[in-house]
């Protein structure tokens, strides 16, 4: 298919916002008046204030007041992330709020404030909380069942169980199987139970999530920082107490979020809460120790697999056991979804799901970068590697013999896909990267370095339907594109735009990209998390644009005679098919529309649309032509976004230091919107992925639930010395066929399958040694080289 | 827990040496001398550490400055930028080793700000030290690093005295590999101290990690003539390649003779950071390696020697092999 | 495994233990404020023997600097403890220049000091004294013109966020205003002290190259 602007690239409108400075994340903006919060963290894992005695703070002069849980009536209800409270779950959870006219003042007048506190027992190793009498992250409890919180225990039997280093198996909270699973081991040449530890890790976003908001005759405005602007709106609303009509919300810049800002999160309503209280604008500078205890986290696991291989490397059956911990609140899916991706990476026919979510006294966390599927990417991918090496089978060719192709079935229902290529991404990376001569060099060792080569792959479900789109054609021929897209630094904001103007056939310079601001009357689009929105939002716009296109011939039938059905479009005019010369102008025909009214200019919109949708047609009615439209196509199966990562490193066997001598990146997402674009989140996703791998985790104190890491200095994300200078990228621009433009999402596996390709070099370099745990640090690549037992246990958590 | 908003302090901005000193000297306790700033605002930002007079060095220009001393040596000023330290014509060609152990400070941004007396002057990066606990090095009588189940990875091997944090410069194992001298101003007028002295353990004082005192400023690090133009080595190990501090690193100044395959250590000084409280010079080794051949063989020799006695913690045993390596390295590729 | 309590050992809360401090303090704020003059300090505030150039400044009490700021000259009053990143941000209206950590540990904040990158967050206002600071606000030419970095940004889609973004281009110019050919791995060792959580680094790096050259770098 031959488009104008699919597939080619273009400079994104905000990019000169970006590089002079003039972009405004949230603690940029400034409001006469304004007044600084700072919230108080608490100093302990688990405790109860008992009092707050903040009578020395408001004696301050410049301290305009203090905000507590019990003031706040839309405060979320446990076991919810709560906005404040008096039961902190975790060293730095959010006590209560102060105003002053200064930061530096806040921070004083948060020192006056004097706390009681009860303290309560806290855990920072979910096994322990599993195991009798042991502690509970909160007090009535410590795992979720649906909307129900338990207090679960294993039995002592459990533990008693498994030999030393296996995860213990007992009660799960959460199974499902399909296929025969002893019939698949039974029939296995090779037969792997590993247990493994996944590090829970923070998101680190560059942009702490700061805040600033003001109340105007009843009407609250917020600038915060999220990945999405149109799905955290209604969620904002809620938190602050207001109707969606007197809420403004802009995000019209977000410095990163890899999930940690996709939707609204409870900490934005303070300066929303403040304010109001205190009749004054309030900005929250959340500083990055805030943004640590804050900012959300990737779940940590301690798992269990089982895999049968037939002696060809098919996997024959699949036995999963995770143990999720999940911070002090009901956390996120990692460990359904990590399941899922077994099922669909692998396709075994027979596979067991067992997990249980346990909670502890650290953190919130909440969905990373791929949660789940990049934790059990990285965790099996080197598994994979292990069985390879038993079977003799190459390596790139036992996953290509297991990849998801068209057919592929996932998870406990064994739905289908709308397509899949992951064999095809393996030939194409094993060819750009020169995998056979590469792999016959692996092993060559210069003194103490020895080369090694690694592949990974991994997926990520990735689109959705049902979200609305709104274009607007004005009477001076110009076409707005209204999105609820926010600007996480994808640029698909801009990039699924144009497929509007794609299908309006629109001059790009005559477009303009409406966007970041909920006062610019924008539809309700899906968030931009789960690598959904190069489909969703294409689809979005796909249905408005058409929408458009269908009111343009329809004006110009009334017009100009005929049917619709006798007009095309082209050159920004609607014209009839038999003499081009008959026709309108855009211009013409958005004049037109607003003389008909009714649904041509946006007065009558369809009755499907979300209530934030017609909102804001409403909003734009009678401004021209409005193409508004819910994405209604039916959508069978999952989308997926597939990728394979393909590396080769160096590896000093003295130091535990290793150089990524060179990463390819193959990414499987239906056509490519934008190639640029897609080049930049290959390779920017593999260098998370490195950290994943290689770097990053949390650290705690078992002892005094401490956290040991709070800062990006003790928190190791990448560098640029960290990760190779260049990298390269490939793709297969394959369509998807339930995408109007074949377009899927890409944004997490491509984090995931650098991470698993590092960890498989890695063990490849030390001759097939697994460490069954991320991250893989200098310290346990020297002892694994020295042959010295790792510090840690193999079920340890937390730990440094 | 952190605010950011440092507390208020009186800022005091010399630009002499004994107006500074002067100053200090008066403040006593509630002073602090401020060079580049990277490990005190730290500090002052968590409010952990909240001086009432700080007194800033960074005006005063005799404090700036390499220059070529008399005896033959060099003389540096403790306000010279790591940067203009790792630049430094003469450094470079002369006494190579501080050069590349500035080189592996931190960042660009902080070796542009950050100074050499700073660098050997920080404090201890424990990371329960650093979050404000009230242990032993805080003046406080508990340690909570060196615990049954103390998050202990990068704390230290040798000289465990209720107190386990290491030395995180990497300056300071050069210059007491290159025998430097430290040069202070204080109550007393000038001393001079060597550089191996001038490091100290929780055995003689468990709140400082050097000699310097209340009232003292460190002036300048001169480096003797002796060892300018050896052979030398540094290596720095760390989990990233920038800004972090050195899991372990190695510096080593060696007088070799012999021609090319069969070259002889006369003389060496070999020392080790991050492994102890102090900067570690490894006198076994030195033992071991004086003059031997220079092979693979006497450089494994010298590794092994090198962790005799090293006692590790819950997390850091991995420092024994790395160490190892390390000396090894040193002698075979030197 | 069953003791509940672990025999933890957290720190008391700080807060009861920072509370006299900070009232003697305020209560030496207020009467330097009101006297003129320190109260324990003596006369040290308002002169200095061998202390040229004005004597100390008294905690809390803003002092009018004139900072030499994008070529204009910026007269701004400035409390000791406070930083260049936030007196640009706060009291200059400069805020294309972030905070990611305050801490130097991220690189986001990064000015030319005299063109040396300098993290702004790190640095006391009160120590920049006479050198020349420029942001990123003052890449551009007087009509809007990129400079060639940000020109080259651009064409080759370096950011992705953008919040670490005007760091990366400070460093960038501090870079190629020094040395005008380098290496990429020049350029990578120069801006190894900016992070980038989006890791965007392939993209910059081949930006610089094509600040550095002229030439197009990327093939996508």
């Amino acid at each position: 298919m031959a488009y104008e602007l699919i597939g080619k690239n273009f400079t994104p409108p905000d990019l000169h916002a970006k590089v002079t400075g003039k972009a405004k994340y949230s603690e940029d903006v400034r409001v006469d008046g304004m007044v600084f919060v700072k919230v108080l963290g608490s100093p302990m894992p688990h405790a109860r204030v008992t009092a707050i005695d903040d009578s020395a703070a408001l004696a301050m002069p410049g301290v305009h007041g203090v905000l507590k849980a019990d003031e706040i009536a839309t405060n979320p209800p446990a076991p919810q992330e709560t906005i404040l409270t008096n039961e902190p779950l975790f060293v730095g959870h959010p006590i209560l709020a102060v105003a002053a006219d200064t930061e530096e003042l806040a921070s004083d007048a948060l020192e006056k404030i004097k706390l009681t506190y009860e303290e309560l027992p806290f855990t920072v190793d979910p096994l322990q909380s599993l195991y009798p009498g042991g502690p509970n992250a909160r007090t009535n409890g410590n795992s979720m069942a649906g909307p129900e919180l338990r207090d679960v225990k294993w039995t002592a039997q459990d533990f008693a169980a498994v030999q030393e280093g296996q995860l213990p198996q007992g009660a799960p909270g959460a199974e499902w199987s399909f296929g025969d699973l002893e019939a698949g081991f039974a029939a296995a040449k090779v037969v792997l139970d590993e247990t493994f530890v996944t590090a829970g890790l923070a998101h680190h976003s560059m942009e702490p999530r700061s805040a600033l908001s003001y109340w105007q005759n009843g009407k609250c405005y917020l600038y915060g920082s999220t990945q999405s602007q149109s799905f955290p709106f209604p969620t904002i609303a809620r938190l602050v107490g207001v109707e969606a009509e007197n809420l403004v919300y802009v995000s019209e810049f977000c410095g990163g979020g890899f999930g940690s800002k996709g939707g609204a999160y409870p900490l934005m309503a303070i300066p929303a809460l403040m304010a109001k209280k205190i009749n004054r604008p309030v900005m929250m500078r959340v500083s990055r120790h805030e943004e640590y205890f804050m900012g959300s986290a990737r779940a940590g696991f301690q798992g269990r697999i089982k895999m049968g291989f037939a002696a060809d490397g098919r996997v024959t059956a699949a036995d999963l056991y995770i143990v999720q911990e999940c911070g002090p609140n009901q956390g996120f899916t990692d460990w359904l979804s990590a399941a899922e991706a077994v099922s669909l990476v692998y396709q075994p026919p027979a596979m067991r799901f067992r997990g249980v979510s346990v909670m502890t006294n650290t953190p919130p966390r909440g969905p990373q970068r791929g949660p789940g599927q990049n934790q059990i990417a990285a965790a099996v991918e080197p598994l994979i590697d292990k069985a390879a090496k038993q079977l003799g089978v190459d390596r790139v060719a036992i996953r290509r013999l297991n990849a998801p192709d068209n057919s592929a079935k996932l998870g406990a229902r064994q739905g289908g896909v709308t397509s899949a290529y992951l064999k095809n991404a393996l030939d194409r990376g094993a060819e750009v990267f020169g995998w056979a001569e590469r792999q016959a060099r692996s092993g060559q060792r210069n003194g103490s370095k020895v080369r090694a080569v690694g592949v990974g792959t991994a997926f990520h479900p990735a689109g959705n339907s049902g979200f609305d789109g709104l274009v607007r054609i004005t009477p001076d021929g110009k076409i707005h594109i209204h999105t609820g897209v926010g600007n996480l630094g994808t640029f698909s904001h801009t990039v699924t735009s144009r497929v509007a103007a794609e299908v309006l056939k629109a001059k790009w310079e005559n477009c303009e990209v409406v966007r970041g601001d909920s006062s610019k009357h924008l539809p309700w689009n899906l968030g931009q998390f789960g690598s959904n929105t190069s489909f969703t939002m294409t689809r979005t716009n796909y249905a408005a644009a058409m929408d458009a296109v269908a009111k343009l011939k329809e004006i110009a039938a009334m017009d100009l005679g005929g049917a619709p059905a006798d007009y095309d479009i082209g050159g920004e005019r609607v014209f009839a098919k038999s003499d081009p010369s008959k026709g309108l102008t855009y211009a013409q025909a958005a004049q037109r529309a607003i003389a008909l009214g009714g649904k041509f200019d946006g007065h009558v919109a369809p009755d499907d649309l979300n209530a934030m949708t017609k909102a804001s047609a409403a909003g734009v009615a009678g401004t021209g032509l409005v193409g508004v439209a819910k994405d209604n196509v039916p959508l069978t199966g999952t989308v997926p976004a597939l990728a394979a990562g393909f590396i080769e490193i160096e590896l000093d066997t003295e130091t535990g230091k290793f150089a990524v001598l060179d990463y390819v990146g193959v990414a499987d997402c239906g056509t490519v919107l934008h190639p640029q674009g897609l080049d930049h989140q290959i390779k920017s996703g593999a260098v998370m992925g490195f950290g994943l791998a290689a770097s990053e985790r949390h650290i705690y104190d078992p002892q005094n639930g401490l956290p040991g890491n709070v800062g990006l200095l003790q928190a190791k994300p990448p560098s640029y010395l960290d990760v190779p200078s260049e990298m390269k990228t490939a793709w297969l621009d394959i369509a998807d066929p339930q995408n109007p433009v074949g377009s899927r999402g890409i944004g997490e596996p491509v984090q995931g399958c650098a991470a698993a390709a590092l960890l498989c070099a890695i063990s490849d370099a030390l001759g097939g040694h697994y460490f069954n745990r991320t991250p893989v640090m200098p310290d346990m690549i020297v002892n694994a080289a020295a042959k010295r037992e790792p510090s840690h246990k193999p079920l340890q958590v937390n730990t440094a | 827990m952190s605010r950011d908003m440092m507390s208020a302090f009186e800022l005091y901005q010399p630009d002499t040496v004994e107006g500074a000193a002067e100053l200090l000297g008066r403040f006593g306790e509630e002073g602090w001398a401020l060079a580049g700033g990277n490990d005190s605002f730290d500090w002052f930002k968590d409010r952990v550490k909240r001086p009432k007079y700080v007194v800033d060095l960074s005006g005063i220009a005799a404090l700036k400055g390499i220059r070529e001393t008399p005896d033959g040596g060099v003389e540096i000023g403790a306000l010279t930028t790591l940067t203009e330290v790792e630049r430094s014509s003469v450094i470079q060609g002369r006494y190579k080793l501080l050069a590349d152990a500035a080189r592996r400070v931190a960042s660009p941004q902080i070796r542009n700000a950050g100074t050499l007396g700073g660098n050997v002057a920080q404090d201890a990066r424990c990371w329960y030290y650093r979050y404000g606990v009230n242990c032993y090095r805080a003046g406080g009588n508990t340690c909570y690093a060196d615990t049954p189940e103390g998050q202990n990875r990068e704390h230290c091997l040798w000289g465990a005295d209720r107190c386990v944090a290491v030395s995180p410069s990497d300056t300071a194992p050069a210059l007491v590999a290159l025998d430097a001298t430290m040069v202070i101003v204080g109550k007393g007028g000038q001393r001079e101290v060597k550089a191996e002295e001038f490091f100290i353990g929780p055995n003689i004082d468990i709140t400082n990690m050097t000699v310097l005192k209340d009232g003292d400023v460190l002036t300048a690090i001169r480096l003797p003539a002796e060892w300018s133009g050896a052979r030398f080595y540094f290596e720095k190990v760390a989990d990233r390649n920038t800004w972090d501090f050195p899991l372990v690193n190695i510096a080593a100044a060696m007088k070799v003779s012999g021609a090319a395959g069969a070259e002889k250590v006369d003389q060496i000084r070999i020392v080790a950071g991050a492994v102890q409280c102090v900067p570690r010079r490894l006198t076994v080794v030195e033992q071991v390696v004086q003059g031997q051949a220079k092979t693979a063989e006497m450089a494994s020799l010298a590794g092994q020697s090198a962790v005799r006695g090293a006692t590790p913690l819950n997390f850091n045993h991995f420092k024994i092999p790395l160490l190892q390596n390390l000396v090894t390295r040193a002698i075979r590729d030197a | 495994m069953a003791d509940n309590t672990n025999g933890r050992n957290y720190p008391e809360p700080r807060f009861d233990s920072f509370v006299s401090k900070a009232t003697s303090r305020r209560q030496f704020i207020k009467g330097v404020i009101f006297s003129g003059a320190a109260a324990a300090g003596g006369g040290y505030l308002l002169s200095m023997a061998g202390c040229s150039g004005g004597g100390g400044s008294a905690a809390g009490v803003e002092r009018l600097l004139t900072l030499n700021v994008n070529g204009q000259m910026r007269p701004v009053d400035v409390a000791p403890n406070e930083t260049l990143a936030m007196t640009l941000r706060y009291k200059l209206g400069l805020t294309g220049t972030k905070l990611g950590c305050d801490r130097g540990e991220c690189g986001a904040c990064t000015v030319l000091l005299d063109g040396v990158a300098s993290y702004s967050c790190s640095t006391l206002t009160h120590a920049v004294r006479g050198r020349a600071v420029m942001t990123i606000e003052g890449l551009e030419g007087p009509n809007g013109e990129l400079h060639k970095v940000q020109q080259a940004m651009i064409d080759e889609l370096g950011p992705q966020c953008g919040f670490c973004t005007p760091g990366q281009i400070m460093s960038a110019v501090a870079l190629l205003n020094e040395n005008p050919t380098p290496t990429r791995d020049e350029v990578r060792h120069a801006l190894s002290g900016n992070l980038c959580r989006c890791g965007a680094y392939d993209h910059y790096l081949n930006a610089v190259m094509r600040a550095a050259t002229g030439e197009r770098v990327s093939q996508a």
